[in-house]
Parts: C-alpha cells; sequence; structure tokens
C-alpha cells in the first residue's frame, strides 16, 4: 500500500508541475494587459516620464512577454519572487510569513466543516422519510444559501457585537508577543509553553474558521445522505441484513465506508473552494494571511505580490486534491489491487 | 414430532400505495417444507416468488407487508415475532444465498472480515479462531487457496466464488433452513451446474432444509423434492418434483414445460402463450382464474369464479377447473427449416482482431486480445448463431461488424463492400444493410421519445422532412409487424413491459428494412413464455421479410431453436463451427462438449 | 396515457420549493427592473444630517426613510433596490454565458472523447486549481473594475461547473445503447448531439443554471466588497456591506439588510434549482452536488 501511495503522490506531482507552469503564464500573462503600469506606481509621483521610463526597463517591462515570463519563471524556481512594489519587501518573506497563517486557519475549517458534513449527514440519513427528514432536508438547502462570507459577517454581529463573547480581528489579543517557531500559531503558543496564548490564538480562530466550516459543511452531508440513500440498496446490505448484522454495525462499519468514496471526491472539491473561501473571510476578520495580502496588493497593483500569491494558493489546492487522492486509495481497495 | 421446518399456511402479502390503497402482492400460499427437504418456489418474475423469501426474514420491499397467515420456522410463528427475535435467527438458524453474489459481499472489506463479522455473531470471539473456522469452511465448498482468499476483496474473485464464499457463509452456522434466491441465474452455465452441484453436498453434509427460488422449472424439478409453482401471486400448482415435471396438472405449468426450448428432446413447436402476466393493477379487475386470460383451456367458468389449490386424483395438487385438459395442450413437431440457398455471403469476417488495450497498477498495461483471429462467413437468409459464455467475445464482435467499434486488424466485408470504409456515403450504405437490436432494452430505447419516434428513427435521419402523417403510418405498419398494438405508439419506453420493449427494438431495426439483423443476448434476461414469443416472431419476421440473422446467445437450446448454424466461442476464438445439429448433434470440440453438457444437453 | 406532460406540469406546480423558490427571485426580478420607479429616493442622495437613522420599526426610524439611511445619509431601500439591479443583470448575463461556454465543452468533450476531451479536462484541472475567488480577483486586476468586467471574469470562471457535472452525465448518456442505436439508423454527429443527448442531460444544465445564478450573486457582491464591482456612483449589495462594516457598533440593519438581500436572493435560486432537479428528473442522482 505504501508503495502505490507513493507511485500516486509521485504521479500526481508530475502532472501537477505542468498544472503550476501554466497556471503562473496564465496569470503572468492575465496581469500584464493591466491598464495600470506598475512602474509608474512604484515611482513617486513627481517623478519624470524619464525615470518612470528606466525604472520600466529595470523592471523589465520592456521586453517581450514570453521573455518577461521566462525570466520571471527562472527566478522564481531559485525562490526569488521579487520585491513588493508597495511594501519594498520580499515578496517570499511576505508569503512565508502569511501562508501559515492562512492554512492554520483552513485546516481548522476544514476539520469543523467534515466534522459537521459527517454528523449532519448520518443525521439526515437517520432520519429519512419523516416529517423530520424532509424538514432537516429543506434546513440543509437553505443553509447552503449562505456563503462563507455571508456567515462571517453574522457572526461577527452576533458573537462580536451584539453579544460579545469572541474576538473578531486579528490573530492574536495586542497584549501578546507573538512567538514565531513554525508560523503556525497554535503550535508555536505550545512551543513556547503558553496556554493562556494558546487558548486566545483559538478563539481568534474560532469564529473564522467556522464560518468557514459550516458553508462547506452543507454540500457534504448533503452528498453523504444521498450516497447513503444509494448504498442502502446495495445488495450487500440487504445480506448483512440477512445474515443478522444489527442496524448500528450495518450503517457504520458497511454503509459509510462505501458512502464515504463519493463524499471523498467530493470534499476534495470542496476544501479547494474553502481555501479560497479563507480570502475574504480574512478580510472581514482583518486576519494577516494571504487573502489580506491578495487583497491589499489587487487594490495596489502589486504584480509580484498578485503572481506570487496566486501561485500559492493554486500549489496548495493542488496539495489539498493530492492528499484527497491518496486517501481514496487508502480507502477504495478497488484501486488499491493489482489483479 | 413436528419435523416441518418452514410452513406458510395462507400467507398474504400485500403492497401498501400512498393513497390508503392495498393490492394483494400475494394470498393464500400455503405450503410445508420438511427437514431436509428442498422445496423449490417456481414463476416468473412479478409471480410473487421471490416475496416469500424476503417474508421470512421480514425484508419485504419499502410498502409491502404480510398482510395475513402465518409463516412458521420450526413451530415458531415469524411474522408475529419480535424483531430482536427474528434476528437471532437470522444468520444462525435461517441462512440466504443471494443472486447476485458479485454485489453480495461488501466491495470495501475483504472476505476474511465479512467471513469474521458473521463468525463472531456466531460466538467465535477469539480472531486465530475466526480465521481456521473461515478457512474450514472455504475448503469445505472447495475454494483453493483459502488462506490468501481470506485477505482478497469481492473484486478479486469471479462470480461463482463469491457464490461459494457466500454458500460458506450460509452453511457456516449449520442451519435449519437456507433459501436461496435464484442462486445461479448471475452466472454461467458450466458455473451454474457446479454451484447446484455444490449446494446439494452442502445440504447433505449440514442436514439443512433449502427453499429454492427459481424461474426455471426444469432446474427446480432436477433439484428439489417438492415444486409450488407461482403465478400472479397464487399458488397454481404443488406437487412433486419430477410428476410435476412430466405430468403437470395445471395449464400453466404445462404452458411453461413447452415454451422452453429443449436441446435433446426432438424438435418442436415452442409453446407461445399469449400476452404477459397482468401487473398488480390490472389484477384488481381480473375475475375468476388469474391465468384464464392466457389459459388455452379456459372456459365459461374459469372466467367466474377463481379455483382453489385441490388435491388430485393421480397425487399432487392444482388450482385448476379443468385439469383433465392440461395434458392435451401440445405443440406440433418443428418443420425442418427450409435451407436457404446459399448465394454469394452477404457478410465476410476474414481473421479480425480486437485489442483492448488497459491499464493498472502503477505502470502495467496490459493488452486483452478480446476478438481472436476470428473468420465466417454468412449468406442471405441465413440465421447463424453465436454461442459462448460471458467474456467470449460475442458482443465485442457484434459492435465490430456493425461498425459501432473498429476491429485492431483483419477484413469486412458487407454486401461486396469494405464494412470498415468509414467515408459518410459507406456508413449510409450499410444502415440498409446492417441493424443491431440492442441487447438491454432499457438502454437501447431513449425514455424520452415515443414509441412511434423510436421505431422510426431511420426515417427521421434518411428524410427529414417527411410528414409526420407518413411516419406515423409507417409507425404502425412497424408496430403490427412485430405484433404490438397501434394504441402503443404514443407510450414512453417506461411504459411498456420487457417483452414489449424488445419488439420495439426489433420495430427500429427492421425499419430500415435491412439485408442483416444482428441480436445481441436479445431474449436473455426475459421470461420463458416471453421469451418463447419472440423467438416465434424472429421466425415468423424470417418468411415475411427475408433477411439473415447473426443471433448472439449465452443460451444453446434458444440457438438450436432459432439458427441452422453456429459459432462456439471462448477466449475471443471460435472454437468450433459448424451446422446447428451437427454441432450441438456430435460436439468436435471439449469445450462444446462442456457448454452442452452444463446447458442439460 | 398522453397525461405525462399534464401529469409533469402538475408535478411541477405542486413542488413547493420551486413555487418558493419562484416567487423570491420573481420579488428580486421585479425591483431590479422596476427600481427606479419602486425606489423612494435617490440612491446616490446624501443627507448629511439624518446619517446611520434606523429602520422605521426601531424607536428612532423615520417614516422618509423605510429602511433607515446609511453613513452617508443615503436611503437603504433605495440602494438595496438598486443593488438588486446589479445582482440580476450579473446573475442573469454570467451564468447564461458560463452555461454556454462550460456546456458547450463538455458536450463536445464527452461525446467526441479522444484528444478534445482530453484538452478539456486538462484546461478544466487547470482552472479548478485555482479557488475561484483568488482566480476571479486576479482576472479583474488584469480587465480592470467595472461591471461587465465583473461578468466576464465570472464566465471566465464558472464554465468549469457546468464543464465538469455536465461532461460526466454526457458520458453517461453517451454509453447509453440508443446512442449508439441512434447512430446505427444514420443520425449525425449534431443530430445525435441534439436530439438524443441534449434532451437527457438538460434537466442537468437548467437546474445548474439555476444554481449558478445564486453563485453569481455572490461572487458580485464578493468583488463589489472589495470595491472590484461598480464604481462608487453606482450602489451594489457588496458596496453595501463593506460600507456598513464600517459602522457596525452604530448600526447592525445596514449591515444585515444587505446580507439578507443577498441570502434571500441565492436562497430562492437554490430553492429552485433543487425543485427543478426534483421534478424534471427524479432519477437524477442526487449524488451530483456541486
Amino acid at each position: 500500500m505504501i508503495v502505490q501511495l507513493l507511485g500516486l503522490f509521485g504521479r500526481r506531482l508530475v502532472v501537477a508541475i505542468p498544472i503550476l507552469l501554466i497556471v503562473s503564464a496564465l496569470v503572468f500573462v492575465v496581469l500584464r494587459v493591466l491598464p495600470v503600469d506598475p512602474a509608474a506606481m512604484s515611482m513617486p509621483p513627481n517623478a519624470t516620464q524619464a525615470e518612470i521610463e528606466l525604472k520600466r526597463q529595470e523592471m523589465g517591462l520592456d521586453r517581450p512577454l514570453p521573455e518577461q515570463y521566462a525570466i520571471w519563471l527562472g527566478r522564481t524556481v531559485r525562490g526569488d519572487l521579487g520585491a513588493s512594489i508597495h511594501f519594498r519587501r520580499a515578496v517570499s518573506s511576505l508569503i512565508a510569513e502569511t501562508l501559515p497563517a492562512t492554512v492554520e486557519l483552513a485546516l481548522l475549517a476544514m476539520l469543523i466543516a467534515a466534522g459537521l458534513g459527517f454528523a449532519g449527514g448520518l443525521l439526515l440519513f437517520h432520519l429519512r422519510g419523516t416529517w423530520r427528514g424532509e424538514a432537516a432536508d429543506l434546513g440543509s438547502t437553505v443553509l447552503m444559501s449562505a456563503p462563507d462570507f455571508l456567515w462571517g459577517l453574522m457572526f461577527i454581529l452576533a458573537f462580536g457585537v451584539l453579544w460579545p463573547l469572541l474576538p473578531f480581528t486579528g490573530r492574536l489579543a495586542s497584549s501578546f508577543a507573538r512567538p514565531v517557531h513554525t508560523g503556525f500559531l497554535l503550535l508555536d503558543t505550545l512551543i513556547e509553553g503558553r496556554p493562556d496564548m494558546f487558548l486566545d490564538a483559538l478563539k481568534h480562530m474560532i469564529l473564522p474558521a467556522t464560518a468557514l466550516g459550516l458553508a462547506f459543511s452543507v454540500p457534504i452531508m448533503r452528498v453523504l445522505r444521498s450516497t447513503l440513500f444509494e448504498v442502502e440498496q446495495a445488495d450487500y446490505i440487504r445480506q448483512a441484513r440477512l445474515r443478522g448484522v444489527s442496524e448500528s454495525r450495518i450503517l457504520l462499519r458497511h454503509a459509510l465506508k462505501n458512502a464515504i468514496l463519493p463524499t471523498l471526491t467530493l470534499m476534495g472539491v470542496q476544501f479547494g473552494f474553502l481555501f479560497g473561501g479563507t480570502l475574504l473571510i480574512e478580510v472581514i476578520y482583518s486576519y494577516p494571511g494571504l487573502g489580506n495580502l491578495m487583497v491589499d496588493a489587487v487594490r495596489n497593483a502589486d504584480l509580484p505580490i498578485i503572481q506570487a500569491v496566486a501561485l500559492a494558493y493554486a500549489a496548495v489546492v493542488l496539495i489539498i486534491n493530492i492528499v484527497v487522492d491518496g486517501l481514496y486509495l487508502v480507502l477504495n481497495p478497488r484501486l488499491r489491487s493489482a489483479r | 414430532m413436528n419435523t416441518s421446518v418452514l410452513a406458510a399456511e395462507n400467507l398474504a402479502v400485500e403492497s401498501r400505495l400512498r393513497e390508503g390503497r392495498r393490492l394483494p402482492v400475494l394470498a393464500g400460499i400455503s405450503f410445508t417444507l420438511e427437514a431436509g427437504k428442498v422445496l423449490g418456489l417456481v414463476g416468473e418474475s412479478g409471480a410473487g416468488k421471490s416475496m416469500i423469501g424476503r417474508a421470512v426474514a421480514q425484508l419485504l420491499p419499502p410498502g409491502f407487508a404480510v398482510a395475513g397467515g402465518a409463516l412458521a420456522f420450526a413451530g415458531r410463528d415469524l411474522v408475529g415475532m419480535a424483531t430482536q427475535e427474528r434476528r437471532a435467527l437470522l444468520g444462525r438458524e435461517i441462512a440466504f444465498i443471494p443472486q447476485e453474489p458479485l454485489s453480495a459481499l461488501n466491495p470495501v472489506m475483504t472476505i476474511g472480515a465479512q467471513f469474521g463479522e458473521h463468525l463472531a455473531r456466531l460466538g467465535i470471539s477469539s480472531e486465530a479462531r475466526q480465521r481456521e473456522e473461515a478457512r474450514a469452511m472455504l475448503e469445505a465448498v472447495h475454494l483453493p487457496r483459502a488462506t490468501e482468499l481470506l485477505r482478497q476483496f469481492p473484486h478479486e474473485l469471479s462470480g461463482g466464488m463469491c457464490q461459494r464464499v457466500l454458500i460458506a457463509m450460509a452453511f457456516a452456522s449449520k442451519p435449519k433452513l437456507v433459501i436461496a434466491d435464484e442462486p445461479t441465474t448471475a452466472l454461467d452455465a458450466t458455473i451454474q451446474a457446479r454451484i447446484i452441484a455444490l449446494m446439494d453436498e452442502m445440504r447433505h453434509a449440514y442436514g439443512a432444509s433449502l427453499l429454492f427460488i427459481t424461474h426455471d422449472l426444469r432446474l427446480a424439478a432436477n433439484f428439489c423434492d417438492e415444486i409450488l409453482v407461482l403465478y400472479a401471486g397464487r399458488a397454481v400448482e404443488k406437487g412433486e418434483a419430477r410428476e410435476l415435471l412430466s405430468a403437470p396438472l395445471h395449464p400453466y405449468t404445462r404452458c411453461l414445460q413447452l415454451a422452453v426450448p429443449s436441446l435433446s428432446a426432438p424438435a418442436r413447436e415452442l409453446f407461445t402463450l399469449p400476452g404477459e402476466m397482468p401487473g398488480l393493477t390490472t389484477l384488481q379487475t381480473l375475475a375468476g382464474c388469474r391465468f384464464a386470460p392466457r389459459c388455452p383451456n379456459a372456459g365459461e367458468i374459469c372466467r367466474k369464479e377463481e379455483p382453489k389449490l385441490l388435491a388430485a386424483a393421480q397425487g399432487g395438487e392444482a388450482a385448476c377447473f379443468r385439469t383433465e385438459l392440461t395434458l392435451k395442450i401440445k405443440t406440433g413437431d418443428q418443420a425442418a427449416p427450409a435451407m436457404p440457398k446459399i448465394t454469394a455471403p452477404l457478410l465476410l469476417v476474414e481473421k479480425i482482431q480486437k485489442r483492448y488495450r488497459s491499464r493498472h497498477g502503477l505502470f502495467g498495461k496490459t493488452e486483452v486480445l478480446a476478438i481472436d483471429e476470428v473468420s465466417f462467413a454468412l449468406a442471405e437468409n441465413e440465421f447463424v448463431g453465436v454461442v459462448g459464455e460471458s467474456g467470449s467475445g460475442k458482443s465485442t464482435l457484434a459492435k465490430l461488424i456493425i461498425g459501432l467499434e473498429p476491429p485492431s486488424a483483419g477484413r469486412i466485408e458487407l454486401c461486396g463492400s469494405d464494412a470498415l470504409d468509414r467515408s459518410e456515403t459507406a456508413r449510409r450504405r450499410r444502415i440498409e444493410t446492417a441493424q443491431m437490436v440492442f441487447q438491454d432494452p432499457q438502454s437501447a430505447l431513449n425514455p424520452r421519445r415515443r414509441v412511434a419516434s423510436i421505431v422510426t428513427q431511420v426515417l427521421e435521419a434518411a428524410a427529414p422532412r417527411l410528414p409526420p402523417d407518413e411516419r406515423k403510418r409507417r409507425a404502425a405498419e412497424l408496430l403490427a409487424e412485430v405484433g404490438l398494438s397501434a394504441e402503443l405508439a404514443a407510450r414512453y419506453p417506461s411504459q411498456l413491459s420487457g417483452g414489449q420493449k424488445q419488439r420495439v427494438n426489433i420495430a427500429r431495426a427492421l425499419c430500415a428494412a435491412p439485408k442483416l439483423l444482428i441480436a445481441d443476448e436479445i431474449v436473455s434476461g426475459l421470461d420463458v413464455s416471453v421469451q418463447a414469443q419472440l423467438i416465434a416472431l424472429l421466425r415468423r419476421l424470417r418468411s415475411e421479410l427475408s433477411f439473415a440473422l447473426l443471433f448472439i446467445s449465452h443460451d444453446l437450446a434458444v440457438v438450436r431453436k432459432l439458427c441452422e448454424r453456429v459459432l462456439v466461442m471462448r477466449h475471443g476464438k471460435v472454437v468450433e463451427q459448424g451446422n446447428t445439429k451437427d454441432v450441438f448433434g456430435a460436439p468436435q470440440h471439449p469445450y462444446t462438449r462442456e457448454l452442452l453438457a452444463a446447458s442439460g444437453g | 396515457m398522453s397525461s405525462r406532460p399534464v401529469k409533469k406540469a402538475l408535478g411541477f406546480l405542486r413542488s413547493g420549493r420551486v413555487l418558493v423558490g419562484a416567487a423570491l427571485v420573481g420579488i428580486v426580478l421585479f425591483s431590479a427592473l422596476f427600481a427606479p420607479i419602486l425606489a423612494p429616493h435617490d440612491p446616490q442622495e446624501q443627507n448629511l444630517v439624518a446619517t446611520l437613522v434606523p429602520p422605521v420599526w426601531s424607536v428612532d426610524g423615520d417614516p422618509t426613510y423605510l429602511l433607515g439611511t446609511d453613513s452617508l445619509g443615503r436611503d437603504v431601500l433605495s440602494r438595496l433596490l438598486h443593488g438588486a439591479r446589479v445582482a440580476m443583470t450579473v446573475a442573469v448575463l454570467a451564468s447564461l454565458g458560463a452555461m454556454l461556454v462550460g456546456a458547450t465543452l463538455a458536450h463536445l468533450g464527452g461525446y467526441f472523447g479522444g484528444k478534445l476531451d482530453w484538452l478539456i479536462g486538462r484546461a478544466v484541472d487547470v482552472w479548478m486549481s485555482f479557488p475561484p475567488v483568488v482566480l476571479s480577483l486576479v482576472l479583474m486586476t488584469g480587465l480592470g473594475a467595472g461591471i461587465s468586467s465583473v461578468i466576464l471574469a465570472i464566465v471566465l470562471v464558472d464554465w468549469t461547473r457546468f464543464c465538469r457535472v455536465l461532461r460526466a452525465e454526457v458520458l453517461v448518456t453517451r454509453h447509453q445503447d440508443y446512442v449508439a442505436a441512434a447512430r446505427l439508423v444514420g443520425f449525425s454527429h449534431w443530430r445525435t448531439l441534439t436530439r438524443e443527448i441534449l434532451p437527457a442531460t438538460l434537466p442537468l444544465l437548467i437546474t445548474l443554471l439555476s444554481i449558478e445564478m445564486g453563485i453569481a450573486v455572490i461572487v458580485e457582491a464578493i468583488l463589489s466588497f472589495v470595491g472590484m464591482s461598480v464604481g462608487a456612483n453606482q450602489s451594489a449589495w457588496g458596496q453595501m456591506i463593506a460600507d456598513a462594516r464600517q459602522t457596525i457598533y452604530e448600526s447592525g440593519w445596514n449591515l444585515l439588510l444587505p446580507m439578507l438581500a443577498i441570502f434571500f436572493t441565492v436562497l430562492g435560486f437554490n430553492l429552485l434549482g433543487d425543485g427543478l432537479r426534483r421534478t424534471l428528473d427524479p432519477r437524477l442522482l442526487q449524488a451530483r452536488e456541486l
């Protein structure tokens, strides 16, 4: 199994690299048709035309597009993502600061989404055929109509303003000095041995992560529910009943194991969307992650950052997909065995 | 001492519809299964035979329920029994063998895990002892490499192996009663015979009684001690198995017997029972005997009163007022088919091959030779059968000839021109030369088209501007030709029965007036009475329309009935071909002999 | 039994989801179409002496401003009504565009298979490796702000939603024997696609279209929230949310009202889509969630 997993990862990486190349090229082209001139933006307003032109040459903006891309790619491979026009800092260090924050938030949200999704799916399945089931089903359609950022705003309004229970800006109360080890705050506070700080960091993450997780749990529960419906019709379930296997065992050992597979496929897609959802949630919660960096960069037409952050998002999504595929392989014996 | 293992007394099952309406599905079913005996429940689809098996476990499909009567297991009432108590019996004293072995095992659990779960329930808690016991059981059902097998998943096993595993699990608890619902229907003929032999061996070894549910009267007669024949939810005949087959009392049993083509008996016409078993709703309005509308012996009384199952003088019981007429139902000897004049060959297949590439594992690629150097010719107006088991390449052959897939090598000639020509004009020409009738009418008929539109699809493509009246007229013609009433023209496929769908399927192919018809397993999966109707239809059409037929089937007896010549295929190769009489009468190839033996020839 | 279409139509009406969904969408559409007539004020008109007036049901409510005013003293109701115009324009045009691109590619790829299908599949892979929000932000950066850019960005991002789901459906249909039978009776590829395959995929297509309209409303709201959609001289729901965030402690209603507008519009489209799926084709597997 391990050999097969490694093989899968290897094959997926081989596919992922050209995808990342195409992604970066696409972003590159899109950003170069920009109506604003990044060279002009990076200069003080009183700069002369000649100075701007000089800057353009310095930034390589006067060369043909493929050449610009080749230069950018060459630098990126070496780990040099250029310098931010606005922040006047290396883009790589900006990303190194923000990426862990976003990944940490997304992981917590995924955990919440998967937990709620599975619990909700089992509940919907359990209530099938009753009026409660119909109501719960309708309820899930209603829930699905509230996108993540509406949940985010709602939570701020409810638990931040009307009934101030939890903080809703940043990652940590300003009274704490943020420890930096891995960039993952929950981990860093533990390394530091500060449970109080850990708790505060967790408190800051609860609202944004729940908003994200809640929004993305609904499709998961609906798919789990309908897959369970399908699996329940299967011959092997009937045969297990005829063998006298108890209902709870049939649901948890026989049906769920099979229903997980299609659900997992959907979760791969959903988690990709969820990771994108962090962007707006971060803006709403002033959470210093990739999303805020991206939105700031877009407002300032800070091309090197946009370029790099977009690539970072794509890379994380590809990794999520690979992990989900790996899980699928582990859980599905039909893929595993070579006959 | 009460030796009855399973006893039904006036058992009734009904379907409860949403609006509070109730339709009886089964009524007045009584039987007794003695210890150590085999009772066969025989009937066509929709007769209600599976409901009895399911009623034992009280696992009827949603909306169905036992409405009356008694069902007792070893003297204990099963209907009123508490769920907990019944579940305690299931898998311990009452075991089930399913219809579809491949899908009856959980695909994500190993054989060992499923067997272990079952044994744990039987009280064997240590895993080592579970493994030991499972291995012993797998060896008892003659499965080789038992230890390895326990680590495998169901998809790594063949259908026959899966069924052996399920049989092993069924007998592991030494049950008093085993219920087998069409346990061999999904399997190939040669494997069928072995599974039946295995079940016989196991029930003797473990002293279990067997309730054997099947549509196959002859199989039941061979395997069972006693048979109960069901028709439209009623028991129509009950009797000792061999007697029931040799001298049936009920006309329905007699018709069934005469509708099944035989491999050994002298060629005689098949009895074609008109119509089909009425559906639940139609039955409500039917007075008198349920079989009367189709019965060749029906008289005045049969349409007024419903007959009861009564003992007859010569032994056995039948629900019929006129049992004395039953054996008078006869069919004539089959006229020897006029051997067609062998003209220039219509279809010429020369050394065709088909390779499929499949990826598996990490980097592994395998090539499967689905068709391996097949050559044959087919003359105008000739009926040729292709027989073989699943995976022998029969269906692939059909696809290659009709042009749905290109062969990897070889030549195919239709009417003297190259059938592999991909040009549009060649395609148009081929449409008028060869047509295909597909196996699965469910998938072959667009559910969104009406029957009239389906059967005249050829016109839609060839003459899109044809006035609708003209098309309607042609549709009516075609429907009449395949023996369907004109009122079906406006229906959707979902509103047709299986036999009707297959007729529509044939009508569509006939619309182009083809010289060659390719039919892929078009009677498999249909009830014998419907199957006999379709065979009669093809033979009638042949005399009226003149076309050649390439008839693909796993059923040797049907091919014998219909075709002058036959090709026997195995692993993509034609192992034997010749006149049907010669091949089936004096088979040369060992595989043909094996097939014939398995088909009970 | 020629009552099938009649029965279908009845089932249609009986389905509460379709009715409620259609009603919600109808209300929003009506507001969008007649916003200039319905709106009591000019949505841009500022009244700096009456800022942050609460809705009329609050103690300090003012009947001239039924739903209150924002921090610049603009009438919230009028802004909501005009915001519906933006939302519905984007919803209709963007989802139709995305459907056209996605459905065409899905049908061509799924039906013909081969290299074309491979190419489309890889393009979808590339697109799916971007979270939609990120891709639309990148596109908006390239295209520049404005409502037509929003529409174009949504089409360019969301065609994959149609393509992915429909292609699977086309493949299922393509392997039905009746499609092979149609070819065998002489149907051209075009006729086979339009007469045999499209009718089978249409229920799913309509459902997806309805759901996509909801998604387009959300994306427009997101983009106007970060200031990439309409300019300051027009009102959009996302923009109203962004403005109201600044005064969240003074007036929760300002934030809540545009959120409710978005929620009910999306709910309408989702109910419509969900109901249509149930009524148009009950056999459609529910597993094909988005």
